[in-house]
């Protein structure tokens, strides 16, 4: 664990518990967002984390990043943080410099790359309309690219996801790349890897508001002449939340930990697919809990099953890893016992 | 709740290649077949006796006592092989898990002295006994009740759903040292009883599969000396709670049907069933994120810490995982429940189907589970 971890999320939880008020996670159904809270994290350097000090980054790792990225998802920051950092920290895996302008990435559907022109469609790009950059993954023949555009000259439909999130589909059509740098399969999987582990952690914390939310209303709540927190039906969905937050919490900090030290081999799809479960019983029991209150867009908790809803069906979801699980057991000669307990030793950084 | 997150050292891993290249010796062997549940339903005491011999009995306990001072992580390691691998364990399982923590926490220098040694070598097996007929889950309305005497104490009562008591030696034993008062949790104290005297009868309780498992235990005037008190009398519901956390939070609340699982996966890549096994990795994924949180558990018990709350949360996800196995298992092969089969996925599911019920029932039920819990959280 990197020594800043602490101060930085220190000073993120500060900002978000400030300035992230419902209202404002609200504005993004109307097509603004907070503005005022980026250029805060902005002026903080916060952007800069997880970059090198050569690079006048502000040093730290992936582990710190995804520290962060849980606090966007536990306070639903209407920030496009997650985007902009970790567009930059995949330049960065190929020895490219990051931008200061804002950037986002989109790497499930490599385009095609003939020369320096870019073709073809990605959807669901996360904040799109307001990036300037775009870093994605390209193909040239059997060969893959980790490429940059500008997406001021793409095309865009404009659109968001299940919380009003920002996402556009952006269409190629002879875009020329501002850079592009040869990128192994094996470097695209452990891409692939940061993307989802990004998800995992911003679902945790989503999943834990939703959580701490339920435990609080059911202390004040009262029905029957007695706080719903009494209620032993009430009770079993507290305790099934708790369950599942902790257990996700724990599965959390393990790939973080895994991630940072280079020895992740499938806990980042076993954490992708656990989290499927977890989100739908977490939501599902948060809006039992919350009864009618729960399900108005004047109670907070939408701001965070929606997100919830929204992000396991992004990016690389657990349909992906599952496929991707499966096959590798099948090429595997070990059996499951031994792949569980053996803890590989192989580097994730290729 | 926050949970540290362990990675094994690299001595922790050679560890368990030792703990699995013994048992895959005696499976090849023949000294013992593979089975679900074999924590609770595969009593072997010769078995057991090798596995003293390895020096995996009470491996975490003083030397002095015949321990080796091995961590909780080691011994976490060594549990796990023993239920991957089924291996017969059951008969001295209580008195590692449970009565020797309990001794070396409660008792006198005396019982550490006289008990612990024999545990070790594998000699001296212990069941526990906690709940009477009638009881249910509410353990503290213990009716079991002992007088003083001259030199010790003449106890009455019965205790039941004793799980191997039928092959034990002794059995702890909470009992009502004073009159029944308001609060019914006071006034309880725990004895050791021994099972082969005078006045115990054990009556085996037969299990859905028919075979012997726990057992009604009857105490008609038994006298117990005042050396074998434990602890503080009329301390018993405390020490028994910290019991209750060693009880709860192990991988044998994951792993009772995970022999079915393995089986069921080696079969499915033979036949390159890729559909089958993109069903099975969910269980795969829901394997890892519960052990995550056991050996979370285990580690702050090493440390000393609170954890009657993150134990009963592994019971209660642990067991009802285990049970999940065999309900997804049987929709994805072609494949008839068979106690008496050759052919290991039928015997495996049977066995785990027959087990199945028990799972969120003993050790305190999962609706009991739920209540702790929801308090925890709401306390917090």
């Amino acid at each position: 664990m990197s020594e800043i971890k602490e101060m930085v999320v220190e000073v993120v939880e500060k900002i978000f518990k400030d300035k992230v008020e419902k209202e404002t996670v609200d504005l993004l159904e109307e097509n603004k967002w907070a503005e005022d809270i980026w250029q805060l994290l902005l002026e903080n350097e916060l952007h800069h984390v997880a970059v090198s000090e050569e690079d006048g980054g502000a040093g730290g790792d992936i582990e710190d990043l995804l520290a962060l990225y849980e606090l966007v998802g536990k306070y639903a920051a209407p920030v496009p943080y997650v985007e902009h950092t970790l567009a930059n920290f995949l330049l960065q895996q190929v020895e490219l410099k990051g931008y200061e302008q804002l950037t986002t990435y989109s790497i499930t559907t490599p385009l095609q790359l003939k020369g320096d022109a870019l073709f073809g469609t990605l959807k669901h790009v996360g904040w799109a309309q307001y990036a300037k950059k775009l870093v994605t993954m390209a193909q040239e023949g059997s060969q893959q690219f980790i490429v940059v555009a500008d997406l001021q000259d793409a095309q865009l439909k404009n659109s968001t996801n299940l919380a009003a999130e920002p996402r556009s589909e952006v269409v190629f059509e002879n875009l020329k790349a501002l850079q592009k740098v040869p990128v192994s399969e094996k470097q695209y999987d452990v891409f692939k890897k940061f993307v989802t582990a990004a998800s995992v952690s911003k679902m945790g914390g989503a999943l834990t508001t939703a959580f701490q939310l339920s435990v609080q209303f059911s202390k004040e709540r009262e029905q029957f002449g007695r706080p719903i927190h009494r209620f032993q039906l009430v009770q079993q969905h507290l305790a099934s939340m708790a369950g599942e937050q902790t257990l996700m919490t724990v599965a959390v900090n393990n790939i973080r930990t895994l991630l940072a030290a280079g020895r992740e081999e499938r806990e980042v799809a076993y954490a992708r697919l656990r989290m499927d479960d977890a989100s739908r019983t977490v939501a599902t029991s948060a809006h039992q809990v919350h009864a009618a209150i729960g399900v108005t867009h004047e109670h907070r908790l939408h701001q965070y099953t929606r997100r919830l809803w929204a992000w396991r069906d992004e990016e690389f979801t657990a349909r992906y890893w599952k496929k991707q699980l499966a096959q590798q057991l099948l090429e595997t000669k070990i059996d499951l016992w031994e792949s569980i307990t053996d803890q590989a030793e192989t580097h994730v950084h290729a | 709740m926050n949970l540290p997150n362990v990675q094994f050292t690299e001595e922790q891993k050679q560890f368990r290649q030792e703990v699995r290249s013994f048992l895959k010796q005696h499976i090849e062997k023949g000294t013992f077949e593979t089975r679900c549940d074999s924590w609770l339903s595969g009593s072997d005491p010769s078995f057991s006796k090798l596995v003293a011999e390895q020096g995996w009995i009470g491996m975490t306990w003083p030397k002095q006592y015949g321990g080796s001072e091995r961590s909780t992580i080691d011994r976490y390691i060594l549990t796990e092989e023993f239920l991957a691998y089924g291996a017969p364990v059951a008969a001295h399982w209580f008195a590692d898990r449970q009565t020797g923590p309990l001794l070396l926490r409660f008792g006198t220098d005396y019982q550490k002295e006289f008990f612990l040694p024999k545990i070790v070598k594998g000699e001296c097996f212990f069941a526990i006994g906690l709940s009477e007929p009638n009881s249910g889950s509410d353990l503290a309305s213990v009716a079991t009740r002992a007088e003083k005497v001259e030199g010790g104490w003449i106890v009455n009562g019965a205790k039941t759903w004793s799980s191997n008591a039928h092959d034990a030696h002794y059995m702890v034993t909470l009992i009502r040292t004073e009159p029944l008062g308001e609060k019914k949790h006071e006034g309880l104290s725990q004895f050791i009883i021994d099972l082969k005297g005078e006045g115990v009868t054990i009556a085996p309780i037969r299990y859905l599969t028919g075979e012997p498992h726990f057992n009604d235990v009857y105490l008609d005037n038994v006298f117990v000396p005042d050396e074998m008190v434990v602890g503080t009398l009329g301390n018993g519901w405390k020490q028994g709670l910290a019991e209750l956390a060693f009880e709860r939070s192990g991988p044998e609340r994951i792993l009772s049907t995970f022999p079915l699982l393995n089986e069921v996966i080696e079969q499915l890549k033979i036949k390159r069933d890729l559909a089958g096994l993109e069903e099975a990795t969910k269980l795969v994924a829901e394997l890892w994120s519960l052990r995550n949180l056991s050996i979370g558990v285990a580690k702050v018990l090493e440390e000393g810490g609170e954890v009657a709350v993150p134990a009963a949360l592994v019971k209660s996800i642990g067991t009802k995982f285990e049970q999940k196995i065999p309900e997804i298992i049987r929709l994805l092969l072609d494949v008839y429940p068979n106690l008496q089969s050759d052919n290991r996925v039928e015997r495996y599911l049977a066995e785990s189907i027959l087990h199945a019920p028990g799972f969120t029932i003993r050790g305190g039920t999962s609706e009991v589970l739920y209540g702790i819990l929801a308090k925890g959280v709401i306390a917090q």
